[in-house]
């Protein structure tokens, strides 16, 4: 089979030059015409229907001109609260909390309402980062499917009743014999302490804690090597090898952020000749997130995951069970991978997803035997982000069945769907006498619940995290409770009766939270004198730590369980968590919904994923025949669904995957009946979940979807393709442009492109010549660009500042928080499934995905793609309205007031940047024919006001028929000039950082003034290894990027 | 040493010491002075030293303390001075208690030798807040040019009636020298005629697109807008009379986006003390407690104020402006007309702080937005006021003598642009602007004259549209 080395494709498409592909690039914007034919449709107009418009149009206009203009009020606070400023944002620390997902916050509030999230830099743990989750969970604040208040179920209804009648209620079911609190991973001390303090006095309670995405085998695995069941410190940073069996610890695995703010610290390049950098083995057979930045991938199908371990620990331990059945390729990458790590003693690090405790124990045994412990682990410090216990949630499940539970708290879990025997326990839930659910939102857990009594959203709460050992981070209230909502804990210890809280003060759970702080922490610290002043900084810093490690020292552990037997069937079916669902969690948010999938880029739905291969000429051949869209019906054991199709390089033969999080059915408007719920699909395993099956048969293709919505082939640059008339290669997305070769009598001029820099990318041993390379090439660029009649304008921006940006590719992994970050900051609009599907998605920020090497088993490059401010902008200058032009400060500007739509420079633009509002996505128009709705509910996304009260009052929203685009956060950029000019000094570097930029868990993004030459944007261009995209058709653009580098070991290719 | 000897000793160390200090207190200005008067002072002294505010008038205030030192003492911490037992602080606070002076820990000596140089500047008249601060900073009105128009007009018009009598008398004499039948033409066949016909169409279609245009461009546009306000609040009489600060009430102007309507416990910072207005006496007023549920008779906040019923808050209200009324007629009981003032203004209390939206009376004062820009301009006050140095009456107009504020601006697109065009930075004294070296070089070298806002970018689409 023949590899395709050293090219750059984007997708199946790209690379076997798929005509109806090649011809949608033309356009910007694809099926403008079913725009116009939908339209039309939906409209259902005649000529009558037109006059009718007409005359109401022409009446309206006329009585709107007679009209007044309307009386607007101006309400001031009765009493203004002190910290108060109409129109000054406050910044408020906190910490973002589902489960064990955790970021520490900044919460930014105008006016008393949260609009958005920001990292908090003083967090050992995420040291600023964000991620998509995080970044999202502002809207779920603002979620119109939030429980408004306590409420009963009456028959089939629910009623709404009081927080007195539930107490009363609660009484009498609290004597019961089987009470169980259900919860995924608690990180809160605090809370902890309130529901011992329940379980004390009703001893038939039992707590079971489970995680959505098992990581018991591996809590397991170090209770028996160390006698805690935690989570060691991963440090990816003092690893030069890593090897992951199926660990997507930069998308998902237990802490994303600070591994990947880690592992990116491992992967810089600061000196080009002595360039090195860490390599990243991912042995899997689904192309994760972190596979996809892996370096090399070791390919082995989810049943061999266990056989596949053995045979490393074999090679660096000795003695361990049989590793027959792992296939030949992988086995002798495995051994080689052996000996590069037994070379790097105390500098490598091996971690594993697998849910199988011998598998986990073999694992710390390998790092134990390559001294990584103390060095790039440790347990000594420990995380508690996953706590779940598979047994218990077994045995619950099996009480259940028994009907041994009589009271079942809910708190903060949703069983019924995000667990392996969601089936059963929905089909036997009902034996439970009394059901309380403390969620937020309906899910499908509460909606089989008597009762639910909804807690505070967590940007409403109080509350503490101990993330790690000795880590904890408070969480605070930003905002009054919106609905009638009490704390679950406020509601555990009222009900429990406790003494140590007073239930008379206004805020008890926030007396009863300073209470335990005191007694415990504050304790431990010497810092600070009173209590006072200690909690007074603890809460403004959002976190405190404690120096409270312990030396833990290794016991070997018999591997008594057994490891995964590989499966001999024909196929089999992987399921993994996305970065922005994860297990349906995240299914209720818009903007999580439909950010796309970093690797696969749909969204809107789980897509099958099929491998693809290399037919050795010319195509690539999809599994089954499958080309992307497909339908095909899948039988998973007895369950039976039909699923769209996604072609995914990397994928290995033999295996399919789909994505976990998808078929929620009381996940609100967004969430509900979007994908297939596949939870009820994984192998249940002897020990736990494990998260494949080998029943799996695939069918061919059995229709077509309709709304196919992958962004991967939207707004590409840089395509090429061979001109069907000519037979030349070309640009596809300017194949009008290319006849005009012959009138300037040169290549590499605009209009004539044919070798374009968008990506460059090198190995680690090469980078010093690719440098070189690169180097020349950019002058061989700005050579023709001086020979253009359109010189640079460079002088003009000597004045005051120039701003711009630099993002390094090394750094990026991918995440998409940036993207997150962008939407909130931004005000942009969220378009649903249909108009994704006609490439109208909003998102200013999109991370383009480019693989590039072996066709087979390729690598990865990430390109957060936005509006570039060419200085020299192709975009400027054929609007007829002058609605985008340049500003002094390098900006390109957007007026949207002026903007009549044309979209001219959406077609001029190299970048495919621009965004035009096909429709009135935020709601600013009159006409409901104009609206479109995400999931046909009754009240548009954006058109309530509880959903607007997100919105950035600093950014306008966009009406219909305006092109926006990226405008480098310029609300940003005057908020920090106009600090600077009323504090009278000058601008300082990192004074303005664009939301993508602190949205960022690695610090890929560096924005700032060009002008400014002691800054870190300029430190930053200095590196050889800096790119400007597209840099010969002499835009002049204001974002740099980086060369990326990898370092992949062809020796384990072979 | 002698008396005498010792005398002169003491003299010649006080001498040096006075050099010392004048030396040292190069500081010791009006100028700073006033700074820090308006920085620290001004919102509860009134400026011109002799009104009583909030504060007492500070005019002469220094001669009534015999010991300097008391007097800093009493500026840097009153309550302190109060607990000590010095008599003119004990009086002072007698006279003014409750209200408590902010202490002031951090004015050296110098800044409050500053101050006092200042306000006795002021008071003996040498300095003062120039009135003309305000009024000359609103633009001068051009003068008008019509009349030359006018002139201009009248001639042209006399020269084409001339022109046209000319050419009608040659045309004349031409059809007479032909022999053509000579006839007039009646006023009809002129009328009615193509040329006539044309030139009135194009002049109708010209007129009717100008007015269009012109009455498109203005809609929503409000200049002159002038509406009733839930309470008769007259800026005449606090900006203009009692010459209260705008940025006191106004505060988050000179930091925030917006100006920020006052809440209303900025109002009763001064009518917790000032109870009977001068202009409506109880009938304004009293809409202040009762949207902050004051209760003027007792001097209190109302306990659980949000639970109070009509009736309950009526009785506490009606009682106040009763006991004035008779305070005021010097009544013993209501007379008729009493009770019809009360009934009066109670209904009129009710009706400007309640609304369809907001039924109870305590709450939030909805006032009526007079200054309006559309959601697509972003404008900041702090931007203007802070660091442009602008005076509120540069667009407002001249606030302070307005008893019912209206909107002075057209607050058009053109006005700011315009504005922008003309007005010079501060370019100098912000540190800010010293990374515009070129523009720094130009105005050094005479260049340029000045450095207005639209030289760095003031007229740029996405320093008011993002």
């Amino acid at each position: 089979m023949k590899h395709k080395t050293d090219n750059i494709w984007i997708g199946q498409k790209d690379l076997v030059q798929d005509q109806e592909f090649l011809s949608t690039v033309d356009s910007e914007f694809n099926s403008d015409s079913s725009t116009l034919a939908d339209a039309t449709s939906s409209l259902s107009g005649n000529r009558r229907d037109f006059l009718k418009f007409l005359g109401f149009g022409l009446g309206a206009a006329t009585i709107a001109a007679g009209c007044d203009i309307p009386v607007k009020k101006a309400i001031p606070y009765v009493i203004k609260p002190d910290e108060i400023v109409p129109g000054i944002a406050n910044y408020y620390a906190s910490s973002f909390v589902n489960g064990g997902d955790y970021c520490s916050i900044l919460v930014k509030t105008r006016e008393g309402r949260p609009i958005k999230i920001e990292g908090n830099a003083l967090s050992p743990v995420t040291k600023g980062g964000t991620s998509a989750r995080a970044q999202a969970s502002v809207l779920s604040l603002y979620d119109t499917n939030r429980i408004k208040g306590p409420q009963v179920k009456d028959g089939a209804r629910w009623k709404d009743t009081t927080w007195q009648e539930i107490d009363k209620m609660m009484v009498p079911t609290l004597s019961s014999n089987g009470i169980r609190i259900i919860s995924h991973t608690n990180m809160s001390p605090t809370s902890k302490k309130a529901i011992a303090e329940f379980v004390a006095k009703y001893p038939n309670t039992k707590v079971v804690t489970y995680d959505p995405v098992s990581a018991s085998a591996l809590l397991d695995a170090n209770q028996l090597n160390f006698g805690v069941r935690a989570v060691p410190s991963y440090h990816f940073d003092k690893a030069s090898v890593i090897v992951s069996f199926n660990a997507d610890f930069l998308g998902t695995w237990i802490s994303p952020i600070e591994y990947a703010a880690d592992f990116a610290k491992g992967r810089a390049i600061n000196d080009v000749t002595k360039a090195s950098m860490s390599r990243l083995i991912q042995v899997e057979n689904h192309m994760s997130l972190t596979g996809s930045n892996a370096d090399n991938r070791i390919l082995v199908r989810p049943s061999e995951q266990g056989v596949a371990i053995a045979h490393l620990y074999n090679e660096i331990v000795g003695g361990g069970p049989s590793s027959d059945g792992l296939n030949d390729k992988a086995k002798k990458a495995i051994s080689k991978v052996a000996s590069e790590l037994k070379s790097k003693q105390g500098s490598s690090l091996v971690v594993s997803a697998s849910n199988n405790v011998s598998e986990q124990l073999m694992i710390n045994a390998i790092n134990n035997a390559l001294g990584n412990y103390g060095t790039t682990l440790d347990i000594s410090m420990p995380s508690y982000q996953r706590q779940g216990n598979d047994t218990d949630l077994k045995a619950f499940v099996d009480d259940v069945k028994s009907g041994s539970v009589d009271l079942l708290l809910v708190y903060g879990a949703n069983p019924v769907y995000d667990t392996v025997y969601g089936k059963e326990l929905g089909d036997t839930i009902s034996k439970i006498k009394n059901k309380v659910s403390f969620a937020t939102v309906m899910d499908e857990t509460s909606a089989l619940c008597d009762v639910i009594v909804p807690t505070h959203h967590y940007l409403e709460s109080w509350g503490d995290v101990e993330v790690k050992k000795g880590q904890y981070s408070l969480i605070q209230p930003t905002i009054s409770p919106l609905f009638n909502s009490r704390q679950a804990e406020e509601s555990l210890l009222k009900w429990c009766g406790s003494s140590t809280v007073d239930m008379m003060s206004e805020q008890p759970y926030y007396e009863y939270l300073k209470d335990n702080w005191k007694n415990t922490m504050f304790g431990g610290q010497n810092g600070y004198a009173t209590f006072q002043g200690f909690w007074d900084s603890a809460l403004h810093d959002g976190i405190y730590s404690q120096n409270s490690a312990s030396s833990v020292a290794y016991t070997s552990a018999p591997l008594s369980g057994g490891i995964t037997k590989p499966s001999k069937s024909e196929i089999e079916i992987s399921f993994f968590e996305t970065v922005h669902l994860a297990n349906g969690q995240y299914a209720g948010n818009p903007w999580l919904m439909e950010m796309p999938d970093p690797v696969a880029r749909t969204s809107w739905d789980n897509y099958l994923a099929v491998p693809v291969s290399f037919d050795g000429f010319r195509n690539m051949v999809g599994f089954n025949d499958l080309v992307d869209g497909d339908v095909v019906e899948i039988q998973v054991g007895e369950k039976s669904m039909k699923v769209p199709v996604i072609q995914q390089f990397g994928q290995m033969p033999g295996t399919v995957s789909l994505a976990l999080g998808y078929g929620r059915t009381e996940a609100g408007n967004t969430g509900s009946n979007v994908g297939q719920n596949v939870n009820d699909c994984i192998t249940k395993g002897e020990n736990g979940p494990q998260l494949y099956n080998t029943a799996v048969t695939v069918s061919g293709k059995v229709d077509k979807t309709k709304e196919f919505a992958c962004v991967q082939y939207h707004h590409t640059i840089g395509v090429k393709g061979v001109d069907n008339k000519t037979g030349e290669v070309i640009n596809a997305d300017e194949a009008a442009l290319v006849y005009f070769d012959y009138f300037t009598g040169a290549t590499g001029f605009q209009g004539a492109l044919t070798d374009r820099s968008v990506i460059y990318t090198s190995n680690v041993k090469d980078v010093a010549e690719n440098a070189e390379s690169l180097k020349h090439k950019r002058e061989h660029a700005q050579h023709l660009n001086a020979q253009q009649i359109y010189g640079g304008f460079d002088d003009k921006y000597a004045l005051g500042h120039h701003w711009g940006m630099h993002i390094d590719l090394n750094a990026c992994v991918g995440c998409g928080a940036c993207t997150i970050a962008c939407m909130s900051e931004n005000n942009v609009p969220v378009v649903g499934r249909k108009e994704v599907s006609r490439h109208h998605e909003m998102t200013w920020l999109r991370i383009d995905r480019y693989y590039y090497g072996d066709v087979n088993n390729p690598n990865t490059v990430y390109q957060p793609m936005m509006c570039q401010h060419c200085d020299n902008a192709p975009c400027e200058n054929v609007c007829p309205v002058n609605a985008t032009n340049h500003s002094a400060e390098g900006l390109n500007q957007m007026a949207y007031n002026r903007c009549i739509g044309t979209r001219y420079c959406a077609n001029n633009c190299p970048y495919k940047v621009r965004r035009f509002n096909w429709l009135d996505y935020t709601k600013a128009d009159l006409w409901p024919i104009n609206q479109p709705t995400l999931r046909n509910e009754s009240t548009p996304f954006m058109a309530d006001n509880l959903t607007r009260m997100v919105l950035n009052p600093d950014v306008t929203v966009r009406s219909r028929g305006v092109i926006e685009k990226c405008s480098f956060c310029v609300q940003r950029i005057q908020e920090g000039k106009l600090t600077a000019k009323i504090e009278g000094r000058s601008l300082l570097d990192g004074d303005v950082k664009t939301a993508c930029q602190t949205a960022c868990p690695t610090n890929a993004i560096t924005f700032g003034d060009f002008n400014d030459h002691e800054g870190t944007l300029n430190k930053k261009l200095e590196s050889p290894l800096t790119y400007i995209a597209l840099e010969e058709i002499n835009v002049r653009s204001s974002v740099n990027y980086t060369m990326k580098v990898n370092n992949r070991d062809e020796a384990l290719d072979a | 040493m002698s008396i005498n000897k010792y005398l002169k000793f003491k003299a010649i160390v006080l001498f040096c010491f006075v050099l010392i200090s004048f030396s040292a207190r190069a500081e010791v200005s009006s100028d700073q002075g006033k700074k820090l008067f308006t920085n620290n002072c001004a919102a509860c002294h009134a400026k011109d030293m002799r009104s009583a505010a909030t504060g007492p008038a500070l005019g002469g205030a220094q001669a009534k303390w015999d010991n300097q030192d008391d007097l800093h003492a009493w500026i840097r911490n009153s309550q302190a001075l109060i607990q000590s037992g010095n008599p003119r602080a004990v009086e002072l606070w007698n006279k003014y208690k409750p209200v408590v002076m902010t202490s002031f820990g951090s004015l050296s000596d110098d800044d409050i030798a500053s101050i006092l140089l200042y306000i006795d500047d002021v008071y003996t008249g040498k300095a003062g807040p120039k009135k003309a601060d305000a009024v000359a900073a609103a633009p001068e009105k051009p003068k008008s040019k019509l009349p030359l128009y006018l002139i201009v007009a009248a001639i042209l018009g006399i020269l084409s009636l001339l022109m046209a009598r000319i050419i009608g008398m040659l045309n004349e004499v031409v059809t007479s020298r032909e022999g053509k039948p000579e006839r007039a033409r009646t006023f009809k066949e002129i009328f009615t005629s193509k040329g006539v016909m044309t030139f009135l169409t194009f002049a109708i279609i010209i007129m009717g697109g100008y007015f269009t245009v012109n009455k498109a461009v203005n809609l929503g546009r409000q200049e002159g807008y002038k509406p009733e306000q839930p309470i008769k609040f007259s800026h005449a009489t606090h900006a203009g009379v009692n010459k209260i600060d705008c940025k006191y009430c106004h505060d988050s102007a000179r930091r925030s986006k917006v100006s920020g309507i006052p809440s209303a416990n900025t109002c009763m910072n001064c009518h917790a003390a000032i109870k009977v207005g001068s202009t409506y006496g109880t009938a304004e007023i009293t809409k202040i407690y009762a949207s902050v549920g004051y209760d003027p008779n007792t001097g209190t906040y109302i306990q659980d104020v949000q639970n109070k019923s009509e009736d309950d808050l009526k009785a506490i209200y009606t009682k106040w402006i009763g006991d004035k009324y008779k305070e005021s007629k010097e009544l013993a009981s209501l007379d008729a007309e009493g009770e019809h003032q009360v009934a009066l203004q109670w209904q009129n209390i009710k009706k400007s702080l309640t609304n369809d939206l907001k039924t109870s009376i305590y709450g939030p004062i909805n006032w009526v937005r007079i200054h309006n820009l559309p959601d697509h301009v972003y404008f900041n006050h702090s931007q203007h006021v802070s660091v442009g140095k602008l005076a509120c009456q540069t667009c407002h107009g001249a606030i302070e003598t307005m008893d019912v504020v209206q909107q002075m601006s057209p607050l058009s697109m053109g006005w700011c642009i315009n504005c922008h065009r003309q007005t010079e930075v501060k370019f100098k004294d912000n540190a800010y602007y010293a990374n515009y070296k070129q523009l720094h070089d130009e105005l050094a070298s005479g260049k340029k004259s000045k450095v207005t806002v639209s030289d760095i970018g003031g007229l740029e689409c996405q320093k008011c549209h993002y």
